[in-house]
């Protein structure tokens, strides 16, 4: 352990560093994105909203993920991930710009939801309807923003004021209060909100496990994005002594436990429905394993479990630079993968089909994020400097 | 001694979490030698001087235990009609029992394996009591299926042995999973103890006054002599053996939620079970451990060993699968409303409202509603209230299983074949009977082995911090402070 624990300087994002001008760029690169997403709305409306739902729930979930994440570390009461936090925070400060990026799904929403057409039900969905109508789902919708935003800036806010009021004791102490509360509010929200944007574009199929799958999703698109952003601002000169090969290794472990809870999950969800073989359950299975999406189902467990899972059990890998790098822009593709296999094969057409639409939504939405990310990154310290758990985090060592 | 009446009383004073630097786990200022004294002056006493509530205690357990082998001899006898077990409802109590005991089962490997991973250090006060809490109901659980096969003498079967008749146990069905998953589960977990048991052992041996136990100890501790070479391998073998334990602590109820939920059954088929189970299952573990480790600490003078603050930080553990358990209930009920499917939302509304509606709400209140208590500091670091709650959560876990396991039977899809399940004394007996076993085990190893893991606990002192300085520059620390 070192003796002596220097406390970084250079954690103040210079305005020369490519970093403070990310926000410049993701504007841009999201304008061209949704330009070129809507570009041909006349012939390809249904495609053009199944996609932007694609790139939504993909950065929704990385913005998720940092939120739980940020959470978890203050009711666990974690000291090893004090310099690695604010990564975490600026991005779930993204959250309350999902309510402009929403727009598209509200505009959409009879391209997406089968059931929002009230005055062609069948019995089903007419016994559904208590809880799948328009009102309601704008409601909660609501509901889910407010949480989410309310969380983010409460967390936010008294962690930023850390930084200036050194270590006051007292704003860890209430971030620790309300953590508890908040995993609970955490947990129901995004739950209902993957019921309401992702499992009801199949109306008639449920899975009790399904807010499980998207959280497991969620989490592993956060720690990818906190470690290659960590990767970056290093690279960019920035924080050079401040996250350590020891944060990266345990950024590694985390990326390899999920790797694996993913898989439970998906694996668990799975094989029960495979298993009882009940057709309204099926459906979702039968779904993705016609037009081309079977390749997809397939190749699933192996590149997103098999491969990162064998990749990533190495510590050489872990703690080596350029080896963490890698795992997590894979860990990140994966996701991006599985995001999309959740919603694309609700756009009816075959597996990769217009994909070049799928790929600018998610350049759109994931420049919009970006900005946002860039713009609140530029505003603070790179790293919680005043967390009373500073010298911990960094002296922090895996044993 | 009065030193020791002040550590002892301090171990229950509750304190302010430090927002910096971290509470000590061992409470008072002592030295490794006094853990070690601590932890076995229990099992060093000469027999005689056994204490007379344990003797007490022991034979109490032990003749329970004797009711229980008898009553297993009458079911061989009789068969297994002497049970409530009736047509639709042909898994009745012994199914019950045995995810209740399996279940239980997991707060060891969770403490001992996952927070061991987790490096949460705050584990090595309490792993032993809970691991061998671990091993104990695991064997409970084995009972129950064990003599639920009918013809008990051809239980072997279970297990896919090459026979001249060809004849092969079915890979497809999730019975046998469970063989293959509780039998690994239990294996490993043995081994698991058993590893962290050896130097422990090995400083029983080293003190033993008599003959006999230092014979004893001296085989159970297999050679081990602390060397430097040991330690080294020690410590590679325990953290391999927690990555190949972590998996298992998952996978034992997550498979024991297939002989459920693969079926069809309304109430028993849904996606969730898997993680669900796994979160009862800690649970229910915890609660375990709390009722047992509450009196226990007391008794053997370890209070300042296993702090306030460890059952703290047990009771948000309860707090937090407690909750997760309720938001599994959430779910499944949303589930049978929103799936529109006539026959789950029966189940569900018969749960709460049918002729079992009893057991429900004792479910939910006592998993559900009772652990909310422990959003409050005040109640979360009371003792007697924790005591008390942990006997709630054990209830509670035991009627979620009944009610799974008995509801859904009960009133399937034919109404003609409906009947109202009542348990028979035998049920009821073999139940109790089961505890009989388990506090038999416990007892013993509470009498005989070191129940605080002597050398993890040490590691977690200050002074074993190879920069450690006493405070008092006139007594130095002893030598052994750099090595650990």
């Amino acid at each position: 352990m070192a003796h002596e624990i220097k406390i970084p300087e250079d954690v103040d994002l210079p305005a020369s560093s490519l970093w403070s001008k990310l926000w410049i760029i993701g504007a841009g690169v999201g304008a061209l994105g949704l330009v070129g997403t809507f570009a041909t709305y006349s012939s390809n409306q249904k495609h053009i909203y199944h996609s932007y739902l694609f790139a939504f729930m993909t950065m929704l979930s990385i913005a998720l993920g940092c939120l739980a994440f940020v959470i978890i570390q203050h009711v666990v009461r974690a000291g090893w991930s004090a310099v690695i936090r604010r990564i975490a925070e600026n991005a779930m400060m993204t959250l309350p710009v999902f309510v402009l990026l929403f727009i598209p799904v509200y505009v959409g929403v009879h391209d997406l939801y089968h059931w929002s057409h009230a005055e062609s039900l069948d019995d089903i969905l007419k016994a559904k309807a208590p809880y799948l109508n328009m009102e309601f789902w704008r409601i909660r919708a609501v509901v889910y923003f407010v949480i989410w935003g309310v969380l983010a800036v409460f967390f936010y806010r008294k962690s930023t004021a850390q930084d200036d009021n050194q270590k006051d004791p007292s704003l860890t102490r209430s971030m620790w209060k309300a953590s508890g509360v908040a995993v609970l509010l955490f947990g129901l929200s995004q739950t209902f909100a993957s019921f309401d944007w992702l499992m009801s574009e199949q109306p008639h199929w449920y899975s009790t496990m399904f807010g499980v799958y998207y959280f497991a999703g969620s989490m592993l698109g956060a720690y990818a994005f906190m470690t290659l952003v960590a990767k970056g601002l290093q690279k960019g000169g920035l924080l050079k002594t401040a996250i350590t090969t020891e944060h990266y290794h345990d950024l590694g472990k985390f990326l390899f436990g999920h790797t694996v809870f993913w898989a439970y999950i998906g694996f668990s969800q799975f094989f029960l429905i495979w298993y009882a073989n009940i057709p309204e359950e099926t459906e979702f299975f039968i779904h993705r394993l016609h037009h081309g999406w079977e390749t997809v189902s397939y190749a699933l467990p192996l590149v997103h479990f098999f491969i990162p899972f064998f990749f990533l059990l190495s510590r050489h890998v872990k703690r080596h630079p350029t080896g963490i790098l890698v795992g997590a822009f894979y860990v990140m593709a994966m996701h991006i993968l599985d995001v999309w296999w959740l919603v694309m094969p609700n756009a009816g057409g075959h597996m990769g089909e217009k994909i070049w639409i799928d790929a600018c939504a998610l350049l759109g939405v994931g420049g919009a994020f970006l900005a946002v990310f860039g713009f609140v990154m530029n505003r603070h310290k790179l790293i919680a400097i005043g967390d009373p758990r500073l010298e911990e985090s960094l002296a922090h060592e895996n044993y | 001694m009065a030193t020791d009446m002040t550590a002892q009383s301090y171990g229950d004073v509750n304190l302010e979490d430090p927002v910096s630097g971290r509470e000590l786990l061992i409470r008072g200022n002592h030295d490794f030698h006094y853990v070690t004294e601590a932890v076995c002056s229990v099992a060093e006493m000469k027999l005689l001087d056994t204490p007379k509530p344990w003797v007490f205690g022991w034979m109490l357990a032990v003749s329970v235990l004797a009711f229980l082998g008898s009553l297993i001899l009458y079911l061989i006898w009789e068969g297994v009609g002497i049970w409530g077990n009736n047509n639709p409802v042909g898994w009745g109590w012994p199914i019950v029992n045995f995810v209740f005991w399996v279940g239980i089962g997991h707060a060891g490997t969770l403490i001992s394996a996952i927070l061991y991973l987790f490096r949460q250090k705050w584990r090595t006060s309490i792993n032993r009591y809970a691991e061998a809490m671990t091993i104990f109901a695991v064997i409970c659980a084995l009972v129950f299926p064990g003599i639920h096969v009918g013809r008990i003498w051809l239980a072997y079967w279970l297990l896919p042995l090459p026979n001249q008749m060809d004849m092969w146990v079915n890979f497809r069905s999730p019975l046998l999973w469970d063989v293959f998953a509780v039998g690994t589960y239990f294996t490993v977990s043995l081994l698991f103890w058993f590893t962290g048991l050896v130097p422990d052992f090995a400083t029983l041996r080293d003190r033993a006054q008599h003959k006999v136990a230092q014979v004893l100890y001296g085989i159970v501790a297999m050679g081990w002599r602390g060397s430097q070479r040991h330690w080294n391998h020690y410590e590679k073998a325990y953290q391999i053996m927690a990555c190949f334990s972590a998996p298992l602590v998952l996978s034992v109820h997550t498979v024991v939620s297939f002989d459920f939920a693969v079926s069809q059954l309304p109430g028993w088929h849904t996606t969730i079970f898997p993680p669900y189970f796994v979160a009862g299952a800690i649970f229910s573990g915890f609660a375990m451990v709390q009722t047992l480790v509450i009196p226990a600490r007391a008794w053997l003078g370890l209070k300042h060993i296993v702090t306030i603050k460890h059952i703290e930080n047990m009771n948000k553990i309860i707090l937090l699968t407690g909750s997760l358990v309720g938001y599994a209930y959430t779910m499944e009920f949303f589930m049978a409303w929103y799936s529109g499917n006539e026959y789950e939302g029966f189940t569900f509304i018969n749960r709460m409202f049918g002729p079992y509606w009893w057991a429900y709400w004792i479910m939910m209140s006592c998993n559900v509603f009772s652990p909310q208590f422990y959003w409050f500091k005040k109640l979360r670091t009371n003792i007697t209230f924790s005591f008390i709650l942990s006997i709630f959560v054990n209830i509670g876990m035991w009627f979620e299983r009944f009610v799974i396991t008995v509801t859904s039977l009960a009133n399937d899809f034919l109404i003609s074949s409906w009947d109202y399940f009542v348990p028979t004394w035998v049920d009821i007996s073999m139940f109790i009977g089961s505890f009989g076993l388990f506090f038999t085990l416990f007892l013993l190893f509470v009498r005989f082995f070191p129940v605080i893991a002597i050398a993890e606990a040490k590691s977690v002192m200050p002074e074993a911090d190879p920069h450690y300085h006493p405070p008092h520059d006139d007594h130095p620390a002893p030598a052994a402070a750099a090595s650990a």
